[in-house]
């Protein structure tokens, strides 16, 4: 317990330096991103004008006075109105993009993680057998691609060519969100590629790293007086084989988060689909500060969570940090 | 207490370890008898191939170990041609482990009840959760923990305590045989005393029998009835413990003895035994022993001695300085 509220001080702590940096950030850059809307304008707004649009931006008063403005409508999760989407507030754009990276990415990490885990078991418990010297070069070479080609090479054969999956969007025009089969059907319909994508280019880690832990493990004196002891393959390859084995694992999910969450950049531009990526990267060609300002305040906090959450796991799961 | 019938017969035993290109005969063709109710002990220094037996007779040698040739008969079956169910209840039924290191041999992840009810639960499964819950407890209370630590996790006992789970859980299953690998070696010589004094006297209630192996020659003389001497993958001799250093056979048992301090009397400059043991890949001709040999002779290097018994002596022994 003691454990776990000393590392959400330290999650509190970093978040809170992430912030600061964010704010600070584009204070040291040369004008500021109310400059951009002025511009737009071509000097048709007279002083007040320009003064009420400074004014929504937070660019007013003393910088500690801002500073204090900023953490305050960070706190009430208002990041500002966009720039490009004017008057679109940020928080709603920023909220139903992650929406949907959450369904892509969470769906992606779920099964390459469930599926490369099991394959790096039965790879260990069956090293220098057929299915090990088969599918773990092959998963190992699958993991060096970059998500880039696999998702080109998918969404050409797929979606152009055979035209087994629609070309892009979460979901059809012609059918209005709600939680019935047909929705969510068509949503997944959607999802199929580009969760494909990043699952073919991460799955092959997962087994990798379970496969190598295992077969350290196999050689410890526990797994092999669970053997002596006439127990059956299955109990000791899950109950004292991966059980010990998992633990590393789920350390190295939650690193994995974020840097999903950049992978999906690629992946959601070249399925158009509308997440997090995308609108970032719509984000920073057309400049909205307050978009990507906020969308990396998202990706920190996101990371800061998954770590969390794989401290709790790691508590569960390893009695040894119960104390 | 031990009676003259066998319990385990070992007849020609070979084990070798595969490499790329070459062969190491860890075991090299060693017979040996375990009586009912008998402690037998294996002594040697390290790499001698006292553990690569131990683990030949419970059938757990794995690649790149190969038992390639001889006979293990327990209680008159041939354990070596035991198919997959036999195996597995001649594992822990018949024959238990417990192995040096404590710290090492309990699942660290989950508690040290579910690690001993296993084993009960996978032989006995007429037992029951229930009953397989109450004879760890019987068991416990047998080696003097309290059973109400039975949930606790094995990072929460000490070394001494963790070892004496170690062989409550060999005793599960009321075996005929208790293979100890070196079971106190890991343990400070006070807890050391009390786990010898505890399978002394467990042994003396419950009659089965033991093979120890230790480094340690006077905690093994104490403890044994008879103890058999390896050098180099091969038994040089077999003797009753009471007379295995006042009345040793072979130069090398002889050389063994003499590189103990004696505990009492005048301080004695210790000989030692120069040289080190031979390379398995690369045997001298005849005894293996010879080279380091101070009363070797022609026929030595050309003649591998056989292990034969000399009724006066009480004691076999490979040497042809006896003949």
């Amino acid at each position: 317990m003691i454990f776990l509220l000393r590392r959400l001080a330290f999650y509190i702590g970093a978040f809170f330096l992430a912030v600061t940096f964010n704010f600070f950030i584009p204070r040291l850059m040369p004008g500021d991103p109310s400059a951009r809307i002025i511009a737009s304008f071509q000097g048709r707004l007279n002083e007040s004008q320009v003064e009420a649009i400074r004014k929504s931006y937070g660019f007013t008063g003393s910088l500690w006075e801002q500073y204090v403005t900023y953490v305050g409508s960070i706190m009430r999760l208002d990041f500002g109105i966009s720039t490009v989407q004017f008057p679109e507030p940020t928080a709603s754009l920023l909220f139903y993009a992650a929406t949907w990276t959450l369904v892509l990415v969470g769906l992606a990490i779920f099964f390459a993680f469930t599926i490369g885990s099991f394959m790096g078991i039965h790879a260990a418990w069956h090293r220098g057998g057929f299915f090990d010297s088969f599918f773990t070069p092959i998963n190992v070479m699958l993991n060096a691609f970059t998500p880039a080609i696999v998702a080109l090479l998918l969404f050409y054969a797929f979606s152009l060519q055979l035209q087994w999956f629609p070309l892009g969007r979460a979901h059809s025009t012609s059918i209005m969100p709600s939680f019935s089969f047909e929705f969510i059907g068509n949503v997944l319909y959607h999802a199929t590629l580009p969760v494909l994508s990043i699952f073919l280019v991460s799955f092959g880690g997962w087994h990798l790293g379970m496969r190598n832990v295992m077969i350290n493990l196999l050689n410890e004196d526990f797994v092999i007086l669970a053997k002596a002891k006439g127990l059956s393959d299955r109990r000791v390859r899950y109950r004292y084989v991966a059980r010990n084995a998992i633990l590393p694992q789920i350390t190295a999910l939650a690193l994995s988060i974020g840097f999903l969450l950049g992978g999906a950049l690629v992946t959601e531009q070249v399925f158009n689909y509308p997440g997090l990526g995308k609108f970032t990267f719509t984000a920073i060609g057309s400049r909205d500060y307050s978009f990507i300002q906020g969308q990396l305040l998202l990706l920190t906090a996101s990371v800061l969570v998954a770590n969390l959450l794989s401290d709790i796991a790691n508590v569960i799961l390893d009695p040894r940090l119960r104390t | 207490m031990s009676s003259d019938r066998a319990l385990l017969e070992v007849r020609n035993l070979t084990v070798d370890y595969v490499g790329d290109n070459s062969i190491a005969r860890a075991v090299n063709g060693i017979d040996f008898d375990i009586r009912e109710g008998e402690a037998f002990g294996l002594a040697g220094e390290s790499g001698c191939g006292k553990s690569t037996v131990a683990f030949a007779l419970a059938r757990l040698t794995r690649l790149p170990g190969l038992v390639s040739g001889g006979s293990v008969r327990f209680g008159g079956e041939e354990v070596l041609q035991f198919e997959k169910a036999r195996l597995k209840a001649y594992r822990w039924r018949e024959v238990s482990f417990v192995f040096q290191s404590a710290m090492n041999a309990l699942n660290p992840v989950i508690p040290v009840s579910e690690q001993i009810m296993d084993v009960i639960e996978t032989h006995n499964p007429e037992l029951g959760e229930k009953g397989a819950r109450a004879r760890a407890v019987e068991m416990f209370e047998l080696v003097g923990i309290p059973p109400q630590r039975l949930d606790d996790f094995p990072h929460q006992f000490s070394g001494g305590m963790r070892q004496r789970i170690c062989i409550a859980i060999a005793l599960a299953l009321n075996p005929r045989l208790i293979i100890m690998d070196e079971p106190t070696t890991a343990l400070d010589v006070v807890v050391q005393r009390d786990i010898i004094e505890q399978i002394v006297e467990l042994k003396s209630r419950l009659g089965f029998s033991v093979l120890f192996i230790t480094h340690d020659l006077g905690l093994m003389i104490e403890f044994c009835d008879r103890i058999g001497v390896m050098y180099s993958g091969e038994l040089v001799e077999v003797a009753p413990a009471s007379s295995i250093l006042t009345n040793p056979q072979h130069p090398y048992t002889r050389a063994l003895g003499s590189s103990f301090p004696p505990l009492s009397g005048p301080r004695q400059r210790l000989e030692g035994i120069a040289g080190s043991p031979p390379d398995l890949r690369a045997l001298p001709q005849g005894c293996r022993f010879s080279p380091r040999c101070p009363h070797a002779m022609a026929v030595c290097t050309q003649t591998a001695p056989e292990l034969r018994f000399y009724p006066e002596h009480e004691s076999e022994a490979a040497c042809h300085l006896l003949n």
